[in-house]
C-alpha cells in the first residue's frame, strides 16, 4: 500500500514539478539557438556569440551574486545577534507576532514601502526637510535605484532576516545550544569562547545550507530590483524579462540564452548543495 | 518571488493550455464580402476580448463604466479586457502562431507604431476591414498623421482611434522661458542640474526622436524610410550631446527612470522642472487629480514634436471578428468619441474629423467643454512632426542602453 502511494507520488512530483521545467528548458535552449521562434530562420550560434561576447550579463551576475551576498551576509549577522541576544524576548507574543509580520508581505509591496520611505520625494527625506535638515530634495541622499543598490540591499534584508531570526531561535532550541552553552561555561569558558566555540558553530553548521539556498533566491529575485535597482547593471531576472519582452523581436533569442546560463549556474550549485549536505537540511 | 524558471514555465504552461483549446476556425473568411447588416447580426451576444493598456485610471474608467455597459446595452456585446501593451502583444500573437492557436486570447489589440510594424512582420492581423465600418466616414483618411503610422501606411489594417502630440511641460510660477531647443536646453541643466532626465522608455525615446529631428535641420529631416547612414551621423552626435551634459541630469545621468509614469511622479514632487508626455503633455488630468501646480504649461520644441495616432487591430486568429468588427466601429463613433474627449475624463482628442459629421454632432463636438489648463491639439498644431519609420525607434532603445546608460 506505502508503495503504491509513493509511487503516485513520484509521478506527481514528475508531471508537475519535473516536466514542464525540463520542457521549458528545452523551449528556451531551443529558442536560444534559433530553431524555434517565428522570427528565427533556423539553428545558429549568433545569440549565444553576441551574449558571451557582450560583458553585460557577466556584469549582471556580478552584480546579483554580490547585491545577494550582502543582503545574505547582513541579514544572518543581524539575526544571529538578535536570536542570541533577545532570546527571551521573543517568547513573548508581541514580539513574535511582529517578527512573523514581514514574512506576509509580498516583494512587491515590501519594494514599495521602501519605495515611499527612501526616496527623495519619500517619507524621510520629507521629515529631514521639515526638520531643516536638507533645503531641497536632491540634498537628500540617494538611496532608491542608485548605484551602490542600498533601496534593495534594505528591502531583501527586510524580507529575509525575520525568518532568520525565527530559524536560529528554532535550532537554538532544538539543539540545546543553551545547556551546551552552560556546560562551557561550567567547564570554564569564557563568554567569548561560549559565543565562538559553541552557539555559533552549532547553529551555523545547522543552517547553512539554508543561507546558501536563501543567497540563490535573491541572485533570481525579480520584483525587489525591478521597482529599486538601476538602468544598468541590472540584476540577472531584471535583465533577462527585459531581453525577452523587448521591441527589437530579432533579440529576443539573447535572452533565452541568458536564462539558460543562469539555470544551469544555479542548478550546478544547487546540487552540489544538495549532494553534500542532504543530511543536515533533512535534520531541521 | 517571481524566479526566472518559474516565469518560463508558466509560459510554456500557457501555450500548452491555449493549444489543447485548438477549436476548428469559424467562418470568418467571408466577413470581407459580407454586409454591414450581416455582420452586425453574427455579432450580437458574442463575447470580445480586448487587450489594451490599462496604466491609467480615467481610461480604464472611460472603458470598464461607459464602452463596456454602452456596448452591452446597445449590441448584446460582452467586452472583456485584458491588460497588455506593445511587445506584450507581439509576444503573445507570436507565441500563439508558433502554437498554432487558431482561437486567440485577443480580438482587439490596441497598437501603434513598432507594435503595428511588428504585427505586420509577423503576419499577426487581419484585414484589411476599416473600410467596412459605417463610422470611417467621418474619419479624414488624407490627414498624413492617420493614414500613415510611424511612415507606414495603414491601408485599412488598423483602425485609428485617438490622435495626439507630445509635448514637454514645465511649471510657469518657476520657470518664465523654459528651453525650447537643445542649445536653450543644455543652457538650462547647467543652470539647474539635477532636475531633468530621460526615462528609458517609449515616451524618453520619443523624445529623443524630436532632438534627432533637430539635429537633422528640420522637421521633416527624418520623413522617409530608415536611413542607416543618417542615423549614424545624427545619433552619433544626440549621443555626444547626452554624454557630455548627462552630469546636468537627474542622479548625474548614472542612471534613467525606467518609466515615465516615474518622470510623472518625480515632476509632481519638485524632483524634475522639466518633463514631456504623450497627449500634449498630459497636464489636464494631473491638473484636476492635485498632482500637478495649476501653473503647469505645455509647448512644443521649436523644431517640432511627435504628434501620432493610435489605432484599434483585429488579430489574425480572432475568433469573433464580426463583433470585433462592431466594437471598433462603435470606439470611433461620434457618440463615443465625444464622451472619450470629456477633458474630466479620458481627455483624448477625437479622431474624427468634425467638419464631416452630421450638424447635430458637429454643433455637440464645438459646445463640448475644452481643457482648461493643459494645450488643446490645435495649439501645438504648427510645430507637429511625422513619426520616424519604426526602425528608429527600435535603434534608439539598443542605442540609449549602449552607448548612454552603460557607459
Amino acid at each position: 500500500m506505502r508503495n503504491k502511494f509513493s509511487h503516485i507520488g513520484l509521478v506527481f512530483f514528475v508531471l508537475i514539478g519535473v516536466i514542464p521545467f525540463a520542457a521549458a528548458f528545452i523551449y528556451a535552449l531551443l529558442y536560444s539557438l534559433g530553431i524555434v521562434g517565428v522570427l528565427n530562420s533556423g539553428f545558429t550560434l549568433q545569440h549565444w556569440q553576441t551574449v558571451l561576447a557582450s560583458s553585460e550579463v557577466f556584469k549582471s551576475f556580478g552584480y546579483s551574486a554580490l547585491v545577494a551576498a550582502i543582503s545574505v551576509v547582513i541579514s544572518v549577522s543581524f539575526a544571529l545577534w538578535l536570536a542570541l541576544k533577545f532570546r527571551k524576548e521573543f517568547d513573548q507574543k508581541i514580539l513574535s507576532f511582529i517578527i512573523y509580520l514581514p514574512l506576509a508581505i509580498p516583494g512587491v509591496v515590501a519594494a514599495f514601502f521602501t519605495f515611499q520611505l527612501f526616496s527623495r520625494a519619500g517619507f524621510f527625506s520629507r521629515l529631514a526637510y521639515q526638520l531643516g535638515w536638507i533645503n531641497e530634495v536632491s540634498q537628500f541622499p540617494d538611496l532608491v535605484n542608485d548605484a551602490l543598490a542600498t533601496g534593495i540591499i534594505i528591502t531583501f534584508i527586510t524580507i529575509v532576516m525575520p525568518f532568520f531570526v525565527l530559524l536560529f531561535l528554532n535550532v537554538y532550541k532544538n539543539e540545546r545550544v543553551g545547556n551546551l552553552s552552560e556546560l562551557a561555561y561550567s567547564l570554564g569558558a569564557s563568554s567569548k569562547q561560549v559565543l565562538w566555540r559553541v552557539s555559533l558553530p552549532v547553529i551555523l553548521r545547522k543552517t547553512w545550507t539554508l543561507i546558501a539556498l536563501y543567497f540563490i533566491f535573491l541572485l533570481g529575485a525579480y520584483e525587489i530590483p525591478l521597482l529599486l535597482g538601476q538602468e544598468s547593471p541590472q540584476m540577472l531576472s531584471v535583465l533577462i524579462i527585459r531581453e525577452i519582452k523587448q521591441f527589437d523581436l530579432s533579440k529576443i533569442s539573447e535572452g533565452y540564452a541568458i536564462a539558460i546560463i543562469y539555470t544551469i549556474v544555479v542548478s550546478v550549485a544547487v546540487s552540489a548543495l544538495f549532494s553534500r549536505k542532504n543530511k543536515t537540511l533533512n535534520e531541521i | 518571488m517571481h524566479n526566472i524558471n518559474v516565469s518560463i514555465l508558466l509560459v510554456l504552461l500557457l501555450f500548452t493550455i491555449v493549444a489543447c483549446e485548438n477549436d476548428p476556425t469559424q467562418d470568418s473568411l467571408n466577413i470581407q464580402e459580407m454586409s454591414w447588416e450581416d455582420i452586425s447580426d453574427q455579432a450580437k451576444g458574442s463575447t470580445v476580448n480586448f487587450m489594451m493598456w490599462q496604466g491609467d485610471a480615467d481610461i480604464n474608467d472611460y472603458i470598464n463604466n461607459y464602452v463596456a455597459p454602452t456596448l452591452k446595452e446597445k449590441y448584446n456585446i460582452r467586452l472583456n479586457i485584458i491588460g497588455g501593451q506593445g511587445p506584450e502583444i507581439v509576444q503573445l500573437v507570436m507565441g500563439e502562431k508558433q502554437a498554432g492557436v487558431k482561437k486567440g486570447q485577443a480580438d482587439i489589440v490596441w497598437i501603434n507604431g513598432e507594435t503595428f510594424f511588428q504585427l505586420r512582420k509577423i503576419e499577426g492581423l487581419w484585414g484589411p476591414f476599416v473600410q467596412k465600418l459605417p463610422n470611417a466616414q467621418y474619419i479624414d483618411f488624407d490627414n498624413s498623421f492617420i493614414n500613415t503610422d510611424f511612415q507606414q501606411p495603414v491601408n485599412n489594417m488598423e483602425a485609428p482611434w485617438g490622435i495626439n502630440q507630445f509635448a514637454i511641460i514645465y511649471d510657469s510660477a518657476q520657470i518664465s522661458n523654459p528651453p525650447r531647443n537643445l542649445q536653450e536646453l543644455e543652457n538650462f541643466i547647467k543652470a539647474n542640474p539635477g532636475f531633468f532626465t530621460i526615462s528609458n522608455d517609449f515616451s524618453g525615446m520619443t523624445l529623443l526622436k524630436s532632438f534627432l529631428a533637430e539635429l537633422s535641420g528640420s522637421p521633416t529631416g527624418l520623413d522617409g524610410p530608415f536611413d542607416e547612414e543618417k542615423y549614424q551621423k545624427l545619433s552619433t552626435r544626440l549621443w555626444d550631446y547626452i554624454n557630455r551634459n548627462k552630469r546636468y541630469f537627474w542622479k548625474e545621468g548614472t542612471t534613467f527612470p525606467k518609466e515615465h509614469s516615474k518622470m510623472n511622479q518625480m515632476f509632481a514632487s519638485g524632483e524634475l522642472k522639466i518633463s514631456f508626455g504623450f497627449s500634449e503633455g498630459g497636464v489636464e488630468s494631473k491638473v484636476r487629480q492635485g498632482l500637478y501646480p495649476k501653473s503647469t504649461r505645455a509647448y512644443a520644441w521649436d523644431n517640432g514634436t511627435i504628434r501620432n495616432a493610435n489605432y484599434l487591430g483585429i488579430t489574425y486568429n480572432s475568433s469573433n471578428k464580426a463583433a470585433a468588427m462592431e466594437v471598433i466601429n462603435f470606439l470611433i463613433s461620434p457618440e463615443a468619441q465625444l464622451k472619450k474627449s470629456d477633458p474630466t475624463g479620458m481627455d483624448s482628442n477625437p479622431v474624427l474629423s468634425i467638419d464631416k459629421l452630421d450638424p447635430e454632432w458637429k454643433s455637440k463636438f464645438e459646445a463640448s467643454p475644452k481643457r482648461i489648463y493643459g494645450a488643446q491639439l490645435s495649439d501645438l498644431a504648427n510645430k507637429a512632426i511625422q513619426e520616424p519609420a519604426p526602425e528608429y525607434m527600435i535603434r534608439l532603445y539598443e542605442d540609449f542602453r549602449k552607448k548612454v546608460i552603460e557607459k
